[in-house]
């Protein structure tokens, strides 16, 4: 095993040791390259501008475990995360390990491929973009997910295909003796004109301390138009760390919805780079945390060409003694005029000891654009607590109603009606489970 | 059906004192007009009434059927029959009308014994309140408040009036934002919606709304008090001379 060089051992370093071995050429070179990487990524402490707000301690203070030392249990009640539209297309994973027997993938027409990136490391469009797209320098943990992971998502569209139904990538996550760490994958590439929804989903199976890696590279052609919700409902001790980027190009759009549940420490790094004019994307995320919940959500919207519209509604909802951290950038570099970029973060604070740092980070170099951005962090509106008393709502029904109103925006766009109803039921369970009334009186 | 004793009123933990002894009696049927230049305490007293956080009642009573309600709740107020129309109504994104009002009216009528509604009986009873103020039913499933106009925001005031059948409602300056067509409309429904049971308290800054709807008492606030009452020739009086001849009513204690 090679030892990292000028940077600190860390618990992604010493588990380096148990990387997969592979007969395939691609799979030896995304490791070398990972291990190379890895080992000169220094694991982050606040010192790091980046990180000054989040606490590690969820991720040093565990000690983690290879699988097979780790006691993993069995999966239950998979059945029960499967949504209808998505009868034919889903894939599961456990533990990021490929699951054929729960998977189903005959639904989506011609044009489409959709499976186990183990299956079709062979293709020509993987061994084009896999781990060619990842752009997180000096960071472990996706050069981590690079060295680790076996089994991944692939879903391909030919030149004019559309994926009949949405596609279901359900991330399950057992129960186990000791905390592991799973490194889940995905590649998705959108030829010209073609067009897929993809729902990706993270949920805890039990209330075990497990780190999960997703990385996500994500490939918008010409014209192709993508949709991607990402709902994470993690165990209340896991860490969710994820690395999804998209590249768009010319005429192509890309829209996602990143919802965050569970996690005892999420930190998500969502990316989308311009690479051609005319695009429009949007990076919204809605957070709802409670109890000693971290979320920490550092977005980057990079615009390198002109005539873009881009749009990032930030949502959050902190109770208890929860700490959201928002760092949204936005960058437009010197020849991307007339670019119309949105950003809003929106904190509704429930309770006296939760904590939300926010930060918008606007980097324009071109002279002709319109970049609006915008942070509150607020509490209910006790004139609208009254406008819906004297209507007859009690104090906490009102209160309620309002939190669940707060939240019900960003949710709007997801488009697949299952999970659309699915992500109401959760708002309104947790407005409903944090009884509101009594932590705002 | 109202009583309104001595009462004295501050902002809650500032001390600044707004209402300085209102005496105010309303009876079953009638309709009262609340007059007064800006700051006379108009608005602050329709709040005090439906039961608004930010006053403090520092002395005197209101007694509402004989009894005192300063202990209740403002949706206890309202589930009793107490009806504030809003100055300026609230946005609720992500509420729609029809939930909102539905919601309302259930928990109003359980707590007043009538039946309440399903979605479908529901939908049947509103639709000619909708006429009344002459109100789309797209409204039903916009959010609300969110994006009216300001006379939209001041109909659909009316509308909930309508829907939720109060026993007593107070109406904020409810003519201020509508154009005179808006206004016929809406003085029309509110003529129609008052009968002998119920009462109705136009609080106006002008006398245009009294054009429309004939109270049988008109009251004049100034400084924090009822500084003079009488009938609706009263209100033409300050149409046609101001509100200036009534100060040295208002200074009773001292202030202005």
């Amino acid at each position: 095993m090679v030892k990292p060089e000028n940077v600190q051992s860390s618990v992604l370093h010493d588990l380096a040791g148990y990387a997969p071995d592979s007969d395939n050429a691609l799979m030896k070179k995304v490791r070398e390259q990972s291990l190379t990487h890895l080992n000169g990524s220094q694991f982050p402490t606040r010192k790091h501008e980046d990180w000054q707000y989040t606490d590690l301690k969820p991720i040093t203070r565990t000690e983690f475990f290879p699988f097979n030392e780790a006691g993993i249990q069995p999966a239950i009640n998979v059945e029960k995360y499967f949504i209808p539209e998505s009868d034919r297309s889903r894939l599961v994973f456990i533990n990021g390990e490929y699951q054929e027997k729960y998977s189903s993938i005959g639904g989506l027409g011609n044009g489409v491929t959709v499976g186990n990136l183990s299956d079709h490391i062979d293709e020509s469009a993987v061994e084009e973009f896999l781990n060619e797209l990842v752009d997180y320098d000096n960071d472990p943990f996706v050069h981590y997910n690079g060295l680790m992971f076996g089994d991944g998502v692939y879903i391909h569209l030919e030149k004019g295909s559309k994926a009949e139904a949405p596609i279901h990538v359900l991330n399950l996550y057992t129960d186990s003796e000791k905390a592991y760490i799973a490194t889940p994958r995905m590649l998705v590439i959108a030829e010209e004109e073609s067009d897929v929804t993809i729902i990706e989903d993270h949920i805890g199976l039990s209330d075990n301390t497990y780190m999960t890696i997703p990385v996500c590279e994500i490939k918008v052609e010409k014209g192709a138009h993508i949709h991607h919700a990402r709902i994470q409902r993690d165990s209340l001790s896991a860490i969710h760390v994820s690395r999804p980027i998209a590249y768009v190009e010319k005429n192509s759009e890309y829209h996602a919805y990143t919802i965050t549940l569970g996690g005892k420490l999420t930190r998500n790094e969502p990316k989308v780079i311009q690479e051609d004019e005319e695009v429009d994307f949007t990076l919204d995320g809605l957070v709802l945390i409670d109890g000693e919940q971290v979320a920490d959500t550092h977005s980057t919207m990079d615009h390198r060409f002109s005539h873009a519209e881009s749009h990032q509604l930030h949502k959050v909802v902190v109770n208890g003694n929860a700490h959201s951290i928002f760092n949204g950038k936005i960058f437009v570099r010197k020849d991307a005029q007339k670019i119309d970029s949105f950003q809003e973060n929106r904190n509704l604070l429930l309770s006296r000891d939760g904590l939300v740092n926010t930060k918008p980070q606007l980097e324009i170099f071109a002279d002709d654009v319109l970049c609006s951005h915008g942070a509150t962090i607020g509490q209910l509106d006790p004139e609208e607590v009254f406008y819906l008393q004297s209507r007859g709502m009690t104090e906490q029904k009102a209160k309620e109603v309002l939190t669940y109103a707060f939240a019900l925006e960003t949710i709007e766009n997801i488009k697949v009606d299952s999970v659309h109803q699915l992500l109401i039921d959760e708002v309104y369970r947790y407005t409903k489970a944090n009884n509101v009334a009594k932590v705002t009186a | 059906m109202l009583e309104i004793k001595d009462l004295h009123v501050e902002v809650e933990g500032e001390g600044t004192e707004i209402l300085k002894g209102v005496n105010l009696s309303i009876g079953k049927g009638e309709i009262h007009a609340i007059m007064g230049p800006n700051g006379s305490g108009k608005s602050t007293l329709s709040k005090v009434v439906a039961g608004h956080p930010e006053y403090e009642v520092t002395k005197g009573d209101i007694l509402y059927n004989g009894e005192s309600i300063l202990d209740l709740d403002p949706d206890e107020r309202a589930h009793a029959g107490i009806f504030l129309a809003f100055q300026y109504p609230v946005e609720v994104p992500g509420v729609t009308n029809n939930t909102l009002l539905r919601e309302s009216y259930n928990t109003i009528a359980a707590s007043r014994g009538r039946e309440e509604l399903d979605p479908l009986e529901f939908e049947d009873y509103i639709k000619d309140k909708l006429e009344l103020v002459e109100m789309n039913p797209e409204f039903l499933n916009r959010s609300v408040n969110a994006g009216f106009s300001g006379g939209e925001k001041k109909r659909n005031e009316i509308f909930q009036m309508a829907v939720l059948k109060p026993q007593l409602s107070f109406l904020d300056e409810t003519d201020s934002g509508l154009d005179i067509d808006a206004l016929k409309t809406v003085a029309e429904a509110i003529n129609k919606l008052h009968g002998s049971e119920d009462s109705v308290v136009l609080v106006t800054h002008y006398q245009r709304l009294l054009n429309y709807i004939e109270p049988d008492f008109v009251h004049v606030m100034i400084g924090g008090v009822v500084a003079k009452s009488g009938g609706k020739d009263l209100a033409l009086k300050l149409e046609d001379q101001g509100y200036e001849w009534l100060n040295a009513y208002g200074t009773v204690n001292g202030e202005g």
